[in-house]
């Protein structure tokens, strides 16, 4: 007979563990499968000789410091997770050309709100007026956030024109937009504009409240990183969620979801069926529609969905890792993460990035020992190149080409930094591999290896997600999670849907128990 | 001053814009076609192609190598199609049924990268070794037309341009030679780009593996591979004697530039090259060794303190199925799982991959230091590699499932 879940919940990636966690700390009894052996997504690592290495995790948003937690630093407490966490030094340094002259720039932003503005002010003069504004508007949209996340969806409009007035003013336009509106300094936006590569989108199509709400949060709380690399943070859930009897299953695939009439009853998974009235895949909704469900018991509105969002997924990644044999201050290495991007313009940025090849000019470089002596063995370092894959590059690539490719990625970020930081790593790596799309689609299964769920902007946004969460799960128990879901995409914000879709199971388990009596 | 913040000329319109966020996304969900859900994307079939579940072979061809003991088997897919591209070096994990036990075994590829993606061939050669059990299954048993499940290429035992030198000095030994048969291959068709210099250690000039195809591939090659014989058991005059030494490889190696040392072979030659290779004073990253398959001998390891005699009881859960099964003390839990015919997943047997990563739930086990791959925050939760744990009581353990049937 098939064993018998309260919730299954398919997939170990971020938003899974902290549904599975949260279900399990409700007492119900939960099972977790993961495609992989190993929990966490992309939240995880690998080893190679003596190093192990940080798949994806740049920076935490939100955690906060133990006297000022932010929403993640909160929910691993509630969680009852103990995380070694590593605070990253500055917000940024940026290497790219001015908008207004076309001259290189170079900059090197603090946290710390006050830190941040008195930097600007250095690099914009006569900014500081506007940018003190600036952020006391990022505090109200914060603000805003949590009050409709808290409310599950249903927030009270007169509440929040009370409260939240500028958000309501703002909320519905692009970033670019409110900047303008605003009359942010052309060079101020230059240096502001540099997060929106962590969503994915350019600014002219961002919502004006999601990039904000980030931008603030990693410059009022700083950014933090787990000691022995993001499988710390994802194994601790796992530790947890079996402490509280919640079983795990590795090398295990969500294949169907089974029904009886138009109620889910079960999963069916590689490891035989299980029966369920409640699952929670942390899959992405075109897989979910797509196969997963019976196609006549998907409601038009999902398949329109589907269409409306015409498979633009969000960021696939090109990840380049580099293990040293000296340590960081040998390469002349002293900034956690250097930015390189061949123009300030997010706009233009974002078209090279989808074009791909040579009209890629960005990369984020990292070295993790700057934040975390403890990241790799004494006398060594771990260094990483991250940027865009478009699929241009990946899509018809031919099986013998895709090494050469992936060493024609590795070389141009070797040059990059050469060229932007005059840090050369020629001659010292001891370990390297590099992660393409191919890469993360083998590992994650995500449409087109895509980390990023679905495209937020423009009509599907992260605030208009959070405005229609009641319509986006029309079937019974069953309710998709990760980086396409309410809180949209990244580490802080799939750990956060994950939680809230887990608290409206249980208030629908709650709801079903009391119509049975 | 409080603020007040509009962007359009009405900030009262910019509330109503606000609160219609959610309506227009519903009206432009709305407007969209009904088609069929696309849900496959080439990225994904290419990535699968590549990195597959597993690869259902066929054997297609026996090259018997008597001098050596040795077989060549040449593979090609079922029902079509090629065997998945790999970068010349690593190794497929074949999955065998022998007697009612589901083993795995770790095989460096012989053939060549162009012999998958333009022939559809992929090639293992597998030795006779003294109380091998799963060797001798397969040299006597494997049969033109069999059937034969394999993992997709696996392992980093490749050349990196950015990371290595650009003279490679391989140092073979036995069976060791086949990743650099591949290698060599590669290097003549075109598909890697390096100078490789083979130092091959045989007993004797007629026991020599391919001796044929590494002489062809060596002329093939422009210049960029050669290769060296190093016979242990007999003087023969134009090759060298002895064991593969510093000295030896110091006369073979590039005089003036920079050379990265590869090396596979059986455990004695690694203990004994040991010392030869410190000898030369290679940089860390100029040294890589391919490990394949664990030392078995538990009783005379380092820091063992366990009865290599005891037999323990071995509880084995696998999603909705449990096993009561016995481990003896000196095997590992993984060949425990194996003879009871239980698929679970394993590829390197070294401890080093991690594919069969596992949960201990109760006992004690004993874990090689040198052969511990573990990730840091696996040592701190129990989370054992089966490939190489030794149990040291009754031992409770989940284990992941596996794909193939």
């Amino acid at each position: 007979m098939a064993k018998k879940y309260d919730a299954v919940v398919c997939g170990a990636g971020n938003s899974g563990l902290a549904a599975a966690l949260q279900l399990s700390l409700a007492g119900k009894k939960t099972l977790l499968i993961e495609q992989h052996n190993l929990p966490g997504g992309s939240a995880s690592s690998f080893r190679r000789g003596r190093f192990e290495i940080e798949p994806s995790l740049h920076e935490l948003c939100d955690v906060g410091s133990e006297k000022e937690p932010g929403e993640v630093r909160e929910l691993f407490k509630e969680f009852g997770l103990k995380i070694r966490w590593n605070e990253c030094p500055d917000c940024f340094r940026l290497v790219s050309k001015w908008t207004d002259t076309g001259e290189p720039m170079d900059v090197t932003m603090p946290a710390g709100i006050d830190n941040f503005i008195n930097k600007m002010e250095e690099y914009v003069p006569g900014s500081k007026p506007k940018m003190k504004e600036l952020f006391e508007l990022f505090q109200e949209v914060l603000d805003t956030i949590y009050y409709i996340s808290s409310s599950n969806g249903n927030p009270d409009s007169n509440y929040m024109k009370e409260h939240f007035p500028n958000t309501l003013r703002t909320g519905a336009y692009s970033t670019k937009k409110v900047f303008d509106a605003m009359g942010i300094p052309e060079r101020c936006q230059n240096i502001l504009q540099t997060y929106w590569c962590y969503l994915g989108v350019n600014l002219e199509r961002l919502g004006f409240v999601h990039y904000c709400a980030m931008v603030h949060k990693y410059v009022s709380r700083g950014a933090y990183i787990p000691t022995y690399t993001s499988h710390e943070l994802s194994q601790a859930f796992i530790k947890r969620i079996r402490e509280l009897g919640g079983d795990v299953w590795y090398n295990c695939r969500a294949e169907k979801f089974l029904f009886n009439g138009d109620k889910l009853c079960g999963v069916k998974t590689t490891l035989g069926d299980v029966e369920c009235d409640f699952a929670l895949p942390n899959i992405n909704p075109d897989i979910v529609y797509g196969k997963m469900v019976p196609k006549e018991l998907v409601p038009e509105r999902q398949v329109k969905l589907a269409n409306a969002r015409a498979g633009k997924y969000g960021g696939r990644m090109i990840t380049a890792y580099f293990c040293m044999d000296v340590p960081a201050e040998e390469l002349g290495i002293s900034d956690y993460s250097i930015f390189m991007q061949g123009t300030a313009d997010s706009v233009e940025a974002y078209k090279g990035l989808l074009e791909g090849g040579d009209a890629n000019q960005f990369a984020i470089f990292l070295c993790y020992n700057i934040a975390n002596p403890k990241a790799s063995p004494d006398g060594t370092c771990i260094c990483s190149f991250t940027t865009f894959a478009s699929p241009n590059d990946w899509n018809d690539l031919s099986q013998e080409d895709y090494f050469k490719q992936k060493q024609w990625w590795a070389e141009k970020f070797l040059k990059m930094l050469k060229e932007k930081a005059n840090i050369d790593l020629h001659g010292h790596i001891e370990e390297m591999s590099v992660a393409s799309a191919w890469t993360f689609a083998r590992y994650l299964n995500t449409p087109e290896g895509s980390v990023y769920g679905h495209e937020a902007s423009n009509w599907d946004g992260m605030m208009n997600r959070l405005q229609t969460l009641g319509a986006d799960y029309p079937i019974k128990g069953l309710r998709p999670i990760g980086a396409a879901g309410p809180r949209s995409l990244g580490y802080s914000a799939t750990y956060l849907t994950g939680q809230m879709m887990a608290r409206l199971a249980l208030k629908d388990m709650k709801e079903w128990e009391g119509g049975d009596e | 001053m409080a603020l007040k913040i509009k962007v359009g000329l009405i900030g009262l319109l910019d509330m109503l814009k606000f609160k219609n966020m959610g309506k227009d996304r519903e009206a432009t969900i709305d407007a969209a076609s009904n088609a069929d859900i696309k849900a496959s994307f080439p990225i994904n079939q290419n990535a699968k192609r590549l990195h597959p579940d597993y690869q259902d072979l066929v054997i297609d061809r026996i090259k018997d190598y008597p001098e050596a003991g040795a077989k060549k088997f040449v593979f090609k897919r079922q029902g079509g199609g090629n065997p998945a591209n790999f970068r010349a070096g690593q190794y497929l994990s074949l999955k065998l049924e022998i007697d009612g036990s589901a083993v795995t075994r770790p095989y460096s590829i012989c053939s060549t990268p162009h012999d998958a993606t333009r022939n559809g061939k992929v090639a293992v050669t597998v030795k006779t070794n003294p109380g091998g059990f799963a060797a001798d299954w397969m040299l006597n048993n494997f049969k033109k037309g069999d059937r034969v499940i394999a993992s997709g290429p696996q392992g980093q035992f490749y050349y990196e341009p950015l990371r290595d030198a650009k003279n490679v000095v391989a140092l073979a030994g036995g069976s060791g030679i086949t990743p650099f048969l591949s290698m060599a291959g590669a290097i003549a068709e075109g598909a890697e780009d390096f100078n490789l210099t083979i130092l091959f250690g045989s007993r004797t000039l007629d026991s020599i593996l391919f001796k044929t195809e590494l002489d062809k591939v060596a002329k093939a090659s422009n210049g960029k591979v050669k290769v060296v014989h190093i016979l242990s058991d007999e003087e023969v005059e134009g090759y060298e004697h002895g064991f593969i030494s510093a000295d030896i490889i110091k006369k073979y190696a590039p005089k003036d530039e920079d050379y990265s040392v590869f090396i596979c072979g059986p455990e004695a030659m690694y203990k004994f090259l040991e010392k030869e290779i410190t000898k030369l004073k290679l940089p860390r990253r100029f040294v890589r060794r391919e490990l394949l398959g664990v030392t078995k001998d538990v009783a005379n390891m380092k820091g063992y303190k366990g009865n290599p005699d005891a037999t323990y009881k071995l509880k084995v859960h696998q999603g909705t199925k449990d096993y009561d099964l016995e481990a003896m003390a000196n095997e590992t839990l993984l060949v425990a799982i194996e003879r009871a015919g239980i698929k679970a997943p394993s590829r390197c047997r070294s401890g080093e991959c991690g594919w069969c990563r596992s949960q201990l739930e109760s006992g004690k086990v004993f874990i090689p230091e040198d052969t511990d791959g573990r990730r840091f925050c696996d040592t701190e939760d129990n989370v054992i590699h089966p490939c190489a744990t030794f149990p040291l009581s009754d031992c409770e353990l989940t284990v992941p499932g596996e794909y193939w049937n």
